[in-house]
């Protein structure tokens, strides 16, 4: 073989690489990088859509931390909605799944039924039906009603709205369910019998081989569905019917994102908003690696 | 399993009748809503009986025809759009993740970097830029916007799903066909792929399921209602009519409801195994 046929031969794995990667390059890009960093532009711009982006500095950011009342309701609002939904979710997922791991006959059956809340809940069609459960004559307020409670109108009342979402967050925790199950059942099996041998109850076998065996599963659970709860928009939407109310009380901040961008055409304000989510995750993110070390167990 | 011998009935018992009451409690819902859509308006919130009194079927035929557009419509633009992004994924996803599995090429571990950090990007950042490009290509309004990037492998989870089943794949299957002189694109085509099919299968019914229940997509790029997905419509109907025709209107959800649902009866095992091994948040 001549030189310059090895070295073809050398170098067609190295085209081919990048033929099969063609269409993720366009993406990558045309639609990711290129659009992420059109966005951090128009982020010190005011762009309506119509004319061309005129140039602001700092001027979104500003109003944004220190002059936009909306933006501190929806911050808070939407941290709320994590700090009570991601706790929630993941101790029913987690005690759920415990139970089912105890070698109950029927698992399939249960997992399954569990499970479908998390498959159906982000459609539509199951927003739609939360307004009616928690409205004033609604499922939950004729079942409270056997118990003599006459129950408000949960989703109309500001003091309640949110609840409301939360509910329907917490009910959906089939899949970390399924998650925490495939990891309960990699658990060594011979910790728990020696542990019963020396006489350990099963509540501190729990607390002490099973949850902290568990830490990596749990690590992993608390910063995928507190991303993914920083970043709801459907249920607030049609609970809402898309304002957020009453007075803000279900303004999550991708609402309110999608309010200024499309509602009110202010697409460098958008942009900068959603800048800042992108720095609240990362800010998710680090801290949850930063404190791994202090209470992930990996087995090593 | 020695443990459930061992383990005294009252105490199975207890965990059984526990579990059927928690799932009876989480159900219910879904339960009442389908009983509603076939009762008469009247009596859907008087009770929260799961028995209609009288049987009225009349919400399907008023919720389907409840828009100037009918559902079918909805249906078939929904079911159109959810193929066509099943058929971009599966083809994009696949070759980058054999790119990056199989493949030699300098770069390679960039990309599979890159690839990973696109998907802790939240898609409100590249929104509003997306917008203003489709806006000008003229594809606002049409399929377009939904659909195109699919083929773009945008969905760099199915990238990663995919990744991790090809590297289980033996290395000896792809050195064997080098020696018989295949080149990439067989290998890719005739060996990979066709080893794959659960990993693709559990790619597309995910993919299938995302995009049926999106709702933001649709929501900012189609505004004729002909051109409505079903969540579009539900959203419409309950903006419009809905508001007095409850029974139409969970008629209509419950149908809306119903592709996944079958997914989920046909394809549980491979749903609940890429939950469990991807670690995916639904």
């Amino acid at each position: 073989m001549s030189v310059t046929a090895q070295i073809i031969r050398r170098r067609r794995p190295s085209l081919a690489g990048y033929v099969f990667l063609l269409p993720w390059l366009l993406g990558f890009f045309g639609l990711t990088l290129g659009p992420a960093l059109a966005s951090l532009y128009l982020s010190f711009t005011n762009y309506d859509l119509i004319g061309t982006p005129h140039w602001v500095g700092l001027e979104n950011y500003v109003r944004i931390m220190t002059a936009d009342s909306k933006v501190a309701d929806s911050v808070h609002v939407t941290l709320l909605y994590v700090a009570m939904s991601v706790p929630l979710k993941l101790g029913f997922a987690l005690a759920i799944a415990v139970v089912l791991n105890k070698g109950i006959s029927g698992l399939p059956i249960y997992r399954a039924l569990f499970y479908l809340p998390s498959l159906l809940g982000a459609s539509v069609a199951i927003a739609t039906l939360w307004r009616k459960v928690f409205a004033g004559d609604g499922l939950l307020n004729h079942v409270l009603l056997v118990f003599g409670i006459h129950g408000p109108s949960w989703v109309s009342d500001p003091n309640t709205a949110l609840y409301t979402l939360v509910a329907l967050s917490v009910w959906q925790f089939g899949s970390p369910m399924i998650i925490f199950l495939a990891g309960l059942r990699q658990l060594p099996q011979d910790l728990f019998e020696a542990a019963s041998i020396d006489g350990a109850t099963p509540r501190q076998q729990f607390w002490r081989i099973t949850v902290p065996m568990l830490t990596p599963v749990i690590f992993f659970n608390v910063v995928v569905q507190t991303i993914d709860a920083l970043k709801a928009f459907t249920p607030a939407f049609i609970v809402s019917g898309g304002s957020g109310g009453p007075i803000n009380s279900t303004l999550f901040y991708t609402l309110y994102l999608y309010q200024e961008a499309f509602g009110y055409l202010r697409m460098g304000y958008a942009a900068a908003l959603a800048w800042l989510l992108v720095l609240a995750i990362v800010a998710v993110t680090a801290v949850a690696f930063v404190t791994e070390r202090l209470w992930v167990h990996y087995d090593d | 399993m020695i443990e459930r011998a061992r383990r005294p009935w009252p105490r199975s018992l207890a965990y059984h009748i526990v579990l059927c009451a928690a799932s009876l409690v989480m159900l219910y819902p879904l339960l009442w809503m389908f009983a509603s859509s076939l009762k008469p308006n009247a009596e859907i919130f008087e009770t929260f009986s799961l028995f209609p009194e009288h049987w009225d079927f009349s919400a399907y035929s008023r919720g389907w025809n409840g828009l100037q557009v009918s559902f079918g419509q909805f249906f078939w633009n929904s079911l159109l759009i959810s193929m066509l992004s099943v058929t971009g994924n599966l083809i994009s996803c696949s070759l980058a993740a054999y790119a990056v599995s199989r493949m030699r090429f300098p770069g390679r571990n960039i990309c599979f970097s890159l690839m990973l950090m696109t998907l802790m990007i939240p898609y409100q950042v590249t929104l509003v830029p997306q917008y203003i490009l489709f806006l000008n290509l003229d594809w606002v309004n049409s399929f377009l916007p939904l659909v195109v990037p699919k083929f773009m492998a945008v969905d760099a989870f199915f990238i990663f799903l995919l990744t991790q089943f090809f590297r289980g794949l033996p290395r000896e299957l792809d050195e064997a066909a080098v020696m018989d002189g295949c080149g990439p694109w067989r290998i890719y085509w005739k060996i990979i792929l066709p080893l794959s099919v659960p990993a693709l299968a559990t790619a597309a019914i995910f993919t299938f399921i995302f995009t049926w229940d999106d709702f933001f997509g649709p929501l900012i790029y189609l505004s004729d209602v002909e051109n409505f997905t079903v969540q579009l419509g539900l959203r419409g109907f309950l903006d419009s009519g809905g508001q007095s025709d409850w029974g139409a209107m969970f008629a209509m959800a419950v149908l809306t409801l119903l592709p996944v649902l079958a997914l989920f009866v046909f394809f549980q095992r491979l749903l609940i195994q890429g939950i469990a091994t991807t670690g995916m948040k639904r």
